[in-house]
C-alpha cells in the first residue's frame, strides 16, 4: 500500500469494521462505489468475531 | 480496507469531504508476514490478551484470532520489549520472510470521500458498575462477554467452563439481567436490546456441554421481542433453565460459593447460593463517540448514542454523515446488518452521479483447460473446523484414507480452510500440485461452497471442478458420542465426494440481463420507502396498492413515540411518491400473475375498483412489502363492549376533541391473543404503543389512574426512557402469569375486570371507565404471495428470509427481497430502515445490469432428444421449451429459469438431459463408492 | 444375524433447499442421531432417477432415504 493513492471518484469512508460496517462496505461495493473501511483494531470484524454461537439458532457465526 | 487507523477529522460538504486519518504502525510489513506465527512462540514477553476478555495470556507479537482479516500479525507496542525499553528483538531474526519492521512510523493519510457512514460499534460498561455484584474481587463473578470466550469451543478453554478460583465445573450458575442498562445508578436508562438474548444464548449452550448443571436467570422482563426470539425462551425453560422476576441486590463470598440476595416483585428478599455468576452487560455508547462526535459534528442523544429521528433513522445530524448499527442504538447482529444496508443505500443516493467510477472490477486469471483425456488429479483438505470436526472425527485418518484412493494425488488437513491463509495454501497447492478437481471435506456447501469456488477461480481452475464434502453438520456435530462412527462416516462421505469429483466437468459462466425496474408490492411506509429509494438511485418502479390511497397504516396514527407529527411526514412522503417520475403509482390493485425468475420478471396486475383492467410489467426485481394489520382477537369483550379498546382506537380517541377522551381509570391488558393465544409470537410494538397512549392520557387528563397488566414490558432501546416516565407519573404496572390471566366481563355498560394482583398478592376486582387492550399484528397477503412466488412462511405466517444474520431482507427466491410487516412485527424505524435495506439489495442487480447464472443448470444433448415433449410437460418452472430443429422437435432449456431441480434429468426415457454438477455418471459413481465400503467391511468381518 | 447387531446401511438422496438444509439444521442444534446414513446431495429430488435407488440396493444399501 503506497502512502499517495490516487484520488478516486464514488468513494465513501466507513468508520469501523465491526459486522456493520462490513456488511455496508460488501453493500457499497456491490452498488459500485469505492470503499474505505476504517477500524482502529488491527484486524476487522469487530465484537462479533468473538462469538461462537448466535441467538437465537445458535449458529456459527464467523 | 485501512485497519490500526484512528479517524481524526472531517471537512467539507456531502459529495465531496477529506478525511483525515492516522494509521497507527503493525511493526510487521503486511505483504511479507504469512501469518505463520512463529514469533509468537520465540516472543518472551506475556500479554494479556483482550480477544479473549483477558482470559487468557499472548505475547505482544501476535494476531488475535486464526480467521482474523488482514491476516498479519502485529505488535502491541504497550507491552513489546523493544518499544518500550529498547531491548530484545528476539523476533527479527525469527521471522523467515524478514516481515518485522521496528522502524514503521505513524502515519497520517487524507482520503477523499463523498459520503461517510459511521459504524464504531459500541463501548462496554465501566468496571466501577459491576463492583457491587462483587465484579473484579470475586474470580467467580464474570461478565457475560468473558463467559462468552469461556464456552467459545476456539476460546482460551476450548469450551470447558470452569471457576476461576478453585478450577471446578460449576454445578450452579446465574446470569444477572440488565447490569448497567435500566439503570440510572450508572445514568443508563436505556435498555440495551441484546442481553436477554445472550443470556438465553450462554444458557442454552451451557446446558448442552452439560446437561446437569443448574442455571437461572434473574431479570425484570425478558425481552425477547425479535422474529422467533420468544421460541428460544420457551426452549430454555423446557430444557430446564429457570427464570426469576427479581432485582438482585448484591452478590457476596458464601464459603465457596456465591450468596446472591434478591427481591422478588411481591416484595419478599430471598437468598440463594451459585457456584458462578454471569452477569449480563449492556451495551454503552463507543469510547470514542464524543471524539466522533467532534470530529463531524454530530449531535449525539443523552446516552451519547448518535442522535436520529424516527422517520430519518439513519441520518445523522449532518447532511452527507449516515450511521449505522450499535452506535445509532444498542441492537443485535441482523439489525445491524439491516442498518448496514439501509446506510449503503443513502450514500449510493449522494454518490449516485459517480457510481462506478472508482471501482475496478476484480480479475481472474485465466481459465486453465481441463481436457477429458488429461488425467484426473484430485485434491482432498479436510477441514478441522478448529475442534468442531477435529474434537470428534479423527480428521487425520480421513485425509489419509483419501489419500488411499484413485486419481487422489495430494491431500492434507487444515485448521481453518476458510481462513484467508489457509485460502493462500489451497491457491498455491492447486498450481504446485497441478490439481484439476479438488474436494474440500468441511462444512456445509450451503454457507461455504460459494468462498471455495471463489478459491478455485483465482487459482485459475473452473469452479465447478469441486466438490465439498459435509463432515462437521453431518458428521462431527450429529455423532458427537460416536467418534469412531463418525469417522467412519467422514471416510465415507469423503470417498463418495472423491468418486463423483472424479467424473465432474468444468462448466461455462452464464449472464442474463437485468430489466432495470422494480415491482414493488404494498403501498405503505415500506413500499413508499422502497420506491423513493430506488428512483433517487435512478431506477423505476412500479408501486402496487390493493387499497385506493397509498400510506398504509400510517394513515391510523397521529403521533410517534418520540413526539414526531405522523401526518405531515405523510403527506410530505406521499407526495414525493406520487410526483416522482420514476414511480408508476397503482392502486386499488392486486398481483394475479409471476412469471421470470431475477432480472427477468413478468407479472400481470389487475388494477380498479369496478372496471378491472390488467397491465402487464416486466421487471427485474420484486420488492414485498405487504404489510399487515392489526389482530382483533375475540377476548377480553373486544367488540362486545364499547368500553374496550384497543390501543390503535384509543390512540384515535385521544387525538379526537371528545371530553372523557381521557377518563378517569383505565386498565390495559398487554399481550391480548400474543404470545400463545391466537398468536403465537410477540409483536415488537404494543408496549412502545401503550406507552404513547400512556403519556398522552397522562398530558390530556394527569389525574388519571392507570394499571398496565402485562406479561413483559418490552420497551427496548430508548424507548424504556418512556416506560420509565410512565411510572414517574404513578401508572401502575403489574406482571400476570400465563396461568392466571385477567378476566373481562360486561354488566350493563359497566366492564368488571378480575385479575390477581401479583404484586400486594391478592385478587382483585375493578370496574373502570376503560379497557384497552394491547393486540397484536398480523401480515397481509403473505399466503397467496407465498404460493404464487414460492416463498417460504415462517409458521406464523410471514416471510422467511434467507438467513436470519447474513441475509434478512432478501427472500430464498434470488430476486425478491422483503421488508415490513409482511417480514415481522416491528416499529416504524426498523421498517424505514429494513425498506432502506431492501432497496439496496434490489439495486445491487439493477446496478450490475445482469445476473450470473449457477451453471448447474440442465441442458439438453439434442441429438439424444426424441421430442417426447414429456421434460416440458414435468418442468414446475417453465423451463424447458420445445423447438424446431430442421424437421424435428427438440427439448431446450432456458437457463436463467432453471432452478437445476433435475425433474427433466430423471424422466427423459433416453437420458438426453444432463445436470450440471450432477450428471448421471457423477451420481452412479457417488453410489458406487457407498457401495465400496460394505464389500470392504464384509470381507473383514 | 441377530437382530441387535443389526446396523442398516442407509444411502439417503438430500434435496439441497430443505432435507440436506435440515441436515445442517440438525447439526447446528446438535441433534444426534444414529451413524448409518450416508448422503447424496441432489439439487432436488426430482433429480433421483428410479435407477439410482435400485443402483443403491445393488450396492448393498439396507435401505434408501429420499429426503425432498
Amino acid at each position: 500500500m503506497g502512502k499517495t493513492i490516487k484520488q478516486r471518484e464514488g468513494a465513501v469512508m466507513i468508520v469501523g469494521g465491526g459486522i456493520a460496517g462490513i456488511q455496508a462496505a460488501l453493500d457499497m461495493t456491490e452498488l459500485g462505489y469505492y470503499v474505505y473501511l476504517v477500524e482502529k483494531a488491527p484486524a476487522v470484524g469487530g465484537v462479533m468475531a468473538q462469538l461462537d454461537k448466535t441467538f437465537p439458532t445458535n449458529d456459527c457465526s464467523i | 480496507m485501512i485497519t490500526n487507523a484512528d479517524f481524526l477529522a472531517l471537512e467539507g460538504n456531502p459529495g465531496n469531504f477529506t478525511a483525515k486519518l492516522n494509521i497507527r504502525p503493525r511493526y510487521i510489513d503486511a505483504d511479507l508476514c504469512t501469518a505463520c506465527g512463529l514469533c509468537t512462540q520465540y516472543c518472551p514477553k506475556h500479554h494479556v490478551d483482550p480477544y479473549n476478555e483477558g482470559l487468557s495470556i499472548t505475547r505482544p507479537i501476535h494476531i488475535d484470532y486464526a480467521q482474523a482479516v488482514p491476516a498479519t500479525y502485529y505488535i502491541d507496542p504497550s507491552s513489546c520489549m523493544y518499544i518500550q525499553h529498547e531491548t530484545c528483538q528476539i523476533c527479527v531474526p525469527v521471522c523467515q520472510s524478514h516481515a518485522i519492521d521496528f522502524s514503521q512510523k505513524p502515519e497520517t493519510r487524507e482520503l477523499t470521500i463523498g459520503a461517510v457512514i459511521l459504524s464504531p460499534g459500541f463501548g462496554k460498561i465501566a468496571p466501577e458498575t459491576l463492583e457491587k455484584y462483587n465484579y473484579g474481587k470475586h474470580p467467580d463473578v464474570v461478565t457475560a462477554f468473558e463467559f462468552e470466550r469461556m464456552t467459545n469451543a476456539s476460546g482460551p478453554f476450548l469450551g470447558e467452563i470452569k471457576c476461576f478460583s478453585d478450577g471446578r465445573h460449576p454445578k450452579s450458575i446465574a446470569f444477572i439481567q440488565c447490569v448497567g442498562s435500566r439503570d440510572l445508578g450508572c445514568d443508563n436508562g436505556y435498555c440495551s436490546s441484546v442481553c436477554c438474548m445472550y443470556a438465553i444464548k450462554e444458557a442454552l449452550v451451557t446446558k448442552e456441554h452439560d446437561p446437569e448443571v443448574d442455571i437461572t436467570i434473574y431479570y425484570m422482563d425478558i425481552r425477547t421481542q425479535g422474529k422467533d426470539f420468544d421460541a428460544a425462551r420457551e426452549r430454555a425453560e423446557a430444557i430446564g433453565v429457570k427464570f426469576i422476576r427479581a432485582k438482585v441486590a448484591d452478590v457476596t463470598p458464601w464459603e465457596n460459593h456465591l450468596k446472591l440476595t434478591y427481591s422478588t416483585f411481591d416484595g419478599q428478599h430471598k437468598f440463594d447460593s451459585h457456584d458462578m455468576v454471569v452477569l449480563s452487560v449492556g451495551l454503552e455508547s463507543p469510547k470514542d463517540a464524543k471524539g466522533i462526535a467532534k470530529a463531524t459534528d454530530i449531535e449525539l442523544n443523552k446516552y451519547d448514542f448518535c442522535q436520529t429521528e424516527t422517520f430519518s433513522p439513519l441520518q445523522t445530524s449532518q447532511e452527507g454523515i449516515i450511521v449505522a448499527g450499535a452506535f445509532q442504538g444498542p441492537k443485535d447482529i441482523p439489525e445491524s446488518g439491516t442498518q448496514s444496508s439501509g446506510a449503503a443505500t443513502l450514500a449510493s443516493i449522494i454518490l449516485k452521479n459517480q457510481r462506478g467510477k472508482g471501482t475496478e472490477s476484480k480479475e481472474y486469471p485465466e481459465e486453465i483447460t481441463v481436457s477429458d483425456d488429461e488425467d484426473v488429479r484430485i485434491g482432498v483438505f479436510v477441514c478441522h473446523c478448529g475442534i468442531n470436526v477435529s474434537s470428534v472425527v479423527d480428521c487425520p485418518e480421513v485425509a489419509k484414507d483419501a489419500g488411499k484412493m484413485d486419481n487422489v494425488t495430494y491431500y492434507t488437513e487444515s485448521l481453518y480452510a476458510c481462513s484467508q491463509d489457509a485460502q493462500e495454501q489451497i491457491k498455491q497447492t492447486i498450481k504446485d500440485q497441478k490439481l484439476n478437481r479438488v474436494v474440500i471435506a468441511a462444512c456445509s456447501p450451503r454457507t461455504h461452497e460459494p468462498l471455495f469456488q471463489e478459491t478455485l477461480k483465482d487459482a485459475g481452475l473452473n469452479r465447478n471442478l469441486f466438490e465439498m464434502v459435509n463432515i462437521r453438520d453431518h458428521c462431527s456435530w450429529v455423532h458427537a458420542n460416536e467418534p469412531e462412527a463418525a469417522t467412519d462416516k467422514s471416510k465415507d462421505l469423503v470417498r463418495m465426494g472423491v468418486s463423483k469429483a472424479a467424473r465432474i466437468q468444468p462448466l461455462p459462466e452464464q449472464t442474463v440481463p437485468v430489466i432495470p425496474k422494480a415491482l414493488i408490492l404494498g403501498g405503505g411506509i415500506a413500499g413508499m420507502t422502497v420506491a423513493l429509494s430506488l428512483a433517487d438511485q435512478g431506477f423505476e418502479s412500479v408501486l402496487v396498492e390493493k387499497s385506493s390511497s397509498i400510506g398504509g397504516n400510517l394513515q391510523n396514527l397521529k403521533n410517534t413515540l418520540a413526539g414526531e407529527t405522523v401526518a405531515s411526514f405523510l403527506k410530505n412522503l406521499t407526495m414525493k411518491v406520487t410526483k416522482s417520475p420514476k414511480i408508476d403509482v397503482v392502486t386499488d390493485a392486486a398481483l394475479t400473475q409471476s412469471s421470470g425468475f431475477i432480472g427477468n420478471f413478468n407479472s400481470i396486475i389487475e388494477s380498479g375498483k369496478e372496471k378491472k383492467k390488467e397491465q402487464s410489467v416486466d421487471h427485474g426485481v420484486i420488492v414485498i412489502a405487504t404489510g399487515g394489520h392489526e389482530h382483533r382477537p375475540d377476548l377480553y369483550q373486544l367488540g362486545k363492549s364499547k368500553k374496550v379498546v384497543t390501543q390503535k382506537e384509543l390512540e384515535t380517541k385521544l387525538a379526537g376533541r371528545a371530553k372523557n377522551r381521557a377518563p378517569n381509570s383505565i386498565v390495559m391488558i398487554q399481550c391480548a391473543g400474543s404470545r400463545g393465544e391466537d398468536l403465537n409470537y410477540c409483536s415488537k410494538v404494543c408496549c412502545n404503543h401503550a406507552m404513547k397512549n400512556i403519556l398522552k392520557i397522562k398530558e390530556i387528563n394527569p389525574e388519571s389512574q392507570i394499571i398496565v397488566l402485562y406479561r413483559d414490558i418490552r420497551t427496548y432501546g430508548f424507548a424504556e426512557d418512556a416506560y420509565l416516565d410512565a411510572r414517574k407519573k404513578g401508572v401502575v404496572f403489574i406482571p400476570y402469569e400465563v396461568d392466571r390471566k385477567p378476566v373481562v366481563s360486561t354488566q350493563g355498560t359497566k366492564v368488571q375486570v378480575d385479575f390477581f394482583d401479583s404484586i400486594m398478592q391478592e385478587d382483585v376486582s375493578m370496574t373502570p371507565d376503560l379497557v384497552t387492550l394491547s393486540v397484536g399484528l398480523v401480515p397481509d397477503g403473505t399466503e397467496e404471495l407465498s404460493k404464487m412466488l414460492k416463498l417460504p412462511v415462517t409458521s406464523n405466517g410471514f416471510f422467511l428470509e434467507a438467513h436470519v444474520k447474513l441475509r434478512p431482507v432478501e427472500a430464498a427466491v434470488d430476486g425478491i427481497y422483503l421488508c415490513g410487516l409482511a417480514h415481522a412485527p416491528k416499529p416504524i424505524e426498523e421498517t424505514i430502515v429494513q425498506a432502506q435495506a431492501a432497496a439496496a439489495k434490489a439495486a445491487i442487480p439493477l446496478v450490475k445490469g445482469f445476473v450470473t447464472v449457477d451453471p448447474i443448470v440442465s441442458s439438453v444433448e439434442q441429438d439424444d432428444c426424441i421430442g417426447c415433449g414429456l421434460c416440458t410437460s414435468l418442468c414446475p418452472y417453465g423451463a424447458i421449451i420445445m423447438e424446431k430443429v430442421g424437421k424435428k422437435r427438440k427439448a431446450k432449456t432456458i437457463s436463467a429459469s432453471c432452478k437445476a431441480c433435475g425433474i427433466c434429468a430423471s424422466h427423459c426415457p433416453t437420458f438426453a438431459i444432463s445436470m450440471g454438477g450432477f450428471t448421471n455418471e457423477q451420481l452412479i459413481s457417488q453410489i458406487e463408492a457407498f457401495g465400496n465400503k460394505t464389500v470392504e467391511e464384509k470381507v473383514e468381518a | 444375524m441377530s437382530d441387535k447387531s443389526f446396523s442398516p446401511k442407509i444411502l439417503g438422496f438430500l434435496c439441497n433447499w430443505c432435507c440436506y438444509a435440515a441436515a445442517d439444521a440438525a447439526g447446528v442444534s446438535r441433534f444426534q442421531y444414529p451413524p448409518n446414513l450416508r448422503t447424496v446431495r441432489v439439487m432436488c429430488t426430482g433429480r433421483v432417477d428410479p435407477s439410482f435407488i435400485l443402483k443403491g440396493f445393488l450396492e448393498g444399501a439396507d435401505a434408501i432415504f429420499t429426503g425432498g
